[in-house]
């Protein structure tokens, strides 16, 4: 074959205007998942090998750490804390998520839309309202024989409670398709409902189970919210690199912890994707949908699990709500609006809710846009092929990295003497790049979705046409994919809104957070107007959500002309 | 002859080790209709996206009306294409679809909207120009694609199975309609299928392919009746390929009986396969008037219409099997039934000849 290609010279296709455009547009999109990802992290692994002052001294901030068991402590801590609330969550949400979809209980929209509400709050929230519910002057102190709710019990309380919806989303989606011929095989075969619910729902859900049980571990593991308020003197691995960062200015240490903090991250993303290639493959287009026939028992069963489920998210909304609005809390329970007015409080102020609207517009707006344009192009360009790899694999990244170690990671980047970007710092537009850059994964994965449900060869027509890209990608692509791109901002905006983790590093007294607010107030005592915040928050979500309801919902009606 | 329109050169395409066409070379004249024609895998598809600039082939060149397009994008070079799935905008109307690419050229308005209306009239759809692509049928659709594909009047049409995601009724109407369509304008054209049928149909000429290679190149009737080698002969229509002996000169030995054909010649006791078109063989009955003829059994009769499926066995055959094909009208006369013996007769140019042992499959 050599003589061959001597013979006939390679063919260098030669780039026109579209393949040039798209080449640098491309270049542009990986310049910028590297200055806003990628270069932060390595900089955090190098950091983690130095001193203070900069010098190579191997693994002995390693060792230092693993030397001080009030330090590595918190790794058993964190691992069995994790544990036990995921095995919590995901038996919780695998009984709602199986009545929602396989039983017959009536006001299924409703309870619903009760389980995702806590998507809406910070993780913040469930801690405030289990310090009211059980705390030192809690409503319900007596039930816990004795035991203190600042510790393990509230975190794993908390961490369930703000975590359900993630598990019930994806156990949701794996219940909600089944193919009806299977139960009629088995039924057919005279097997007991045990062993039809053992071999055909739970195989079915196998991923789905492995995949929520990963995610939901993470989530656990790397959140800061939870166990800063309500985990008191109990170390977890979160905690400890805030308090190594913020509280020692120790930041090789905060390092440290931070990798030690990428491992389950980076095991439960590789899992996870695992889990949602098998959960995609085992539906064949043939199934039947099954459709649940109405079983007395298993109904009221159902029933009585959803309520349940149902009545403590509500139970901890409610008492959050409450404590912002009772006069002074357990003596005065009348109602105000007080504790809605922050002057007196401190650490929180309208001003820094403002700062949360701002950055939660702008996350909205220029994450969408820079992810939408960025999975375009990784999806539909026909240039560059490595380069649109790469892109792809920078913009997985962040579902493995926790928002704590991307917040030190900014810090050390964007705070380094040299860096020409160093005047970001402390400015919106950090928090912004670091917010979009948190969540760009699933935002990224939702807009790779909608692209591929379009035609594969708009391009090429567009091409033939002699019509450049940029039209084709603005009257046909970006219209066709508006549902998936409202869903996108709709998603950057409330998570913007509720972030702490990433953002506690990097906020100056100037653009400070609502989110952070709640956890500074709580921090400095101001528990009601901290859970007020909060409120704050929820309801801003809230809002948010049905502004997105409706127009998408507007959307759908004014095309649906051509929407089939 | 004339200079061809579309020449292409010694063009290979790999895909890291795969090698998805080799030194593949066709000429393609002004106003032909060419099919693609093999099985899935062949290459076909690889070398409608090389013409294209869609993916450029890797050693080879391609050159249209006498410009060397092979490094070009596919914006720069002068083609419209049809894909099977149509790829209709589905949010604009037919109209805009249509005028898609009109619109790029600033062309007047008045004059686009008269181009519109008259491919709305060409493709038999005058009145669907307001309608959206997701209110049309298929066939209705892949019209439309086709329209807007012919509206900027391209040199080259590339038609990408454009009738396999139709059911087979709106297919065989559409098929005639793309090639008066085509015939009409005169429009030299590329079309991809794996179904012989309909390259038999429409092209002019069939380049067979297969693992990346040209199998053969010729006009239907010349591949179906000269296929140029064991795997078109197999490939295109029903085939009885049978192990024969070569017994010279030009005749061959299948099993008991002695046959002539025209054939070049092979060494004296070569196993050869000679292939028979089933409606080549013909029933004679019980009359044995041809010089050509053989004695078999009659082991299945299956009756499809317009004619019957004979499964013949036994008599000078021997074990071997043939399948004929009988006009009804033929066997009526006959009075054929299961188990008779009949006579059968092969006209000397029906009979091909492969060498025995390169087959496939």
């Amino acid at each position: 074959m050599a003589e061959l290609a001597l013979a006939a010279p390679r063919v260098r296709p030669r780039p026109g205007r579209d393949e040039r455009l798209m080449g640098g547009a491309l270049a542009l999109v990986a310049l910028y998942l590297i200055v806003t990802l990628l270069a932060p992290l390595l900089l955090m692994l190098a950091k983690s090998v130095q001193d203070r002052d900069g010098a190579w001294v191997g693994l002995a901030n390693f060792s230092a750490y693993f030397g001080n068991p009030a330090l590595s402590g918190a790794i058993g801590n964190s691992l069995w804390v994790s544990a036990l609330s995921t095995l919590i969550v995901i038996a919780l949400a695998f009984g709602y998520a199986y009545a929602l979809h396989r039983s017959r209980i009536p006001f299924r929209g409703f309870f619903r839309l009760v389980a995702l509400l806590p998507l809406l709050a910070p993780s913040l929230l469930p801690a405030i309202a289990l310090v009211y519910l059980f705390g030192n002057q809690g409503a319900l102190k007596g039930w816990l024989f004795g035991e203190s709710i600042y510790g393990p019990i509230g975190i794993v309380i908390g961490s369930v409670f703000w975590t359900f919806p993630h598990a019930l989303l994806i156990l949701g989606a794996a219940l909600a398709t089944a193919d009806a011929r299977l139960y009629e095989a088995s039924d057919s075969l005279g097997a007991s409902r045990w062993r039809t619910f053992t071999t055909v729902t739970l195989s079915g859900a196998r991923y789905g189970l492995i995949g929520a049980a990963f995610v939901v571990f993470t989530l656990i593991i790397t959140d800061f919210g939870v166990p800063k308020v309500i985990g008191g003197p109990f170390n977890m691995l979160a905690t400890d690199i805030y308090k190594q960062v913020v509280g020692q200015q120790n930041f090789q240490m905060g390092a440290v912890v931070s990798l030690l903090l990428l491992l389950p991250a980076l095991l439960a993303f590789l899992v996870e994707r695992w889990a949602q290639r098998r959960q995609v493959a085992g539906l064949s287009s043939r199934a039947v949908p099954y459709r649940p026939k109405p079983r007395r028992s298993r109904d009221l069963v159902a029933l009585a699990l959803a309520v349940a489920v149902a009545a403590m998210i509500l139970g901890i909304l409610g008492m959050a709500a409450f404590a912002s609005l009772a006069k002074l809390w357990p003596y005065d329970l009348g109602l105000s609006l007080r504790h809605y007015d922050f002057s007196a409080a401190d650490g929180g102020s309208w001003a820094s809710y403002g700062n949360s609207l701002r950055l939660a517009l702008y996350t909205a707006l220029f994450g969408s846009l820079v992810v939408f344009v960025g999975a375009y192009l990784v999806e539909k360009s026909r240039v560059a092929r490595p380069l649109r790899t790469a892109v792809h694999l920078l913009a997985l990244i962040p579902m493995a990295v926790p928002g704590m170690v991307l917040g030190l990671a900014y810090i050390f980047f964007f705070n380094a003497r040299g860096n020409p970007l160093n005047f970001l710092y402390g400015g919106m537009a950090l928090l912004v790049l670091a917010t979009i850059a948190h969540f760009y994964t699933v935002s990224h994965l939702t807009a790779l979705t909608a692209l591929k449900q379009l035609d594969p060869e708009f391009e090429a027509v567009s091409a033939a046409l002699k019509t450049p890209f940029y039209r084709t990608f603005w009257r046909v692509t970006m219209p066709l994919c508006l549902p998936a791109i409202l869903d996108i901002a709709m998603y950057l905006f409330i998570n913007a809104m509720t972030t702490v983790s990433a953002v506690v590093f990097l906020y100056s007294p100037d653009t400070a957070l609502a989110s952070v607010a709640v956890l500074n107030m709580d921090d400095a005592g101001d528990t009601a107007p901290a859970a007020a915040m909060a409120m704050l928050i929820v309801v801003t979500c809230a809002g948010a959500k049905l502004l997105h309801l409706s127009l998408s919902r507007w959307l759908l009606h004014r095309t649906q002309a051509w929407r089939r | 002859m004339t200079a061809p329109y579309l020449r292409i050169r010694n063009v290979t395409k790999r895909f890291g080790a795969f090698t998805a066409l080799d030194d593949v070379s066709i000429d393609i004249q002004r106003g032909e209709f060419v099919c693609f024609l093999g099985p899935s895998g062949c290459g076909k598809t690889t070398l409608l996206r090389a013409i294209s600039g869609l993916d450029v082939q890797t050693y080879g060149s391609v050159e249209q009306d006498g410009r060397d397009i092979s490094a070009l994008p596919p914006a720069q070079r002068d083609f419209g294409i049809v894909f099977q799935s149509y790829a209709l905008f589905q949010n604009l109307t037919v109209a805009a679809n249509i005028a898609y690419g009109l619109e790029n050229r600033k062309r007047p308005k008045a004059e686009i909207q008269r181009r519109v209306a008259e491919l709305l009239e060409l493709i038999g759809l005058p009145d669907s120009g307001p309608k959206y692509p997701g209110q049309l049928s298929g066939g209705q659709q892949q019209r439309v694609a086709l329209a807007r594909a012919l509206a900027v009047s391209p040199g080259l049409l590339l038609l990408d199975e454009p009738l396999s995601a139709l059911d087979a009724k709106v297919r065989a109407h559409l098929r005639d309609e793309i090639k008066t369509l085509q015939r009409r304008l005169g429009v030299t054209t590329i079309m991809i299928t794996h179904d012989q049928e309909e390259a038999i149909g429409m092209a002019d000429r069939i380049v067979v392919m297969r693992d990346g290679r040209i199998e053969q190149i010729g006009a239907p009737l010349e591949i179906y009746h000269r296929p140029a080698n064991l795997f078109v002969a197999e490939f295109i229509g029903a085939m009885n390929l049978v192990p024969a002996t070569w017994i010279g000169p030009n005749a061959i030995r299948l099993g008991a009986a002695r046959l002539t054909c025209e054939a070049e010649s092979y060494a004296p006791g070569a196993a050869v396969r000679a292939a028979v078109r089933p409606e080549d063989i013909i029933c004679t009955g019980r009359a044995n008037g041809h010089a050509n003829s053989f004695q078999a059994e009659v082991r299945e009769l299956e009756f499809v219409g317009p004619f019957f499926w004979l499964s013949l066995g036994g008599g000078e055959l021997g074990e071997h099997r043939l399948r004929a094909q009988l006009p009804s009208q033929r066997a009526r006369e006959l009075d054929l039934r299961a188990r008779d013996t009949t006579h059968l007769h092969i006209p000397a140019q029906n009979i091909r000849l492969f060498p025995q042992g390169v087959g496939h499959g």
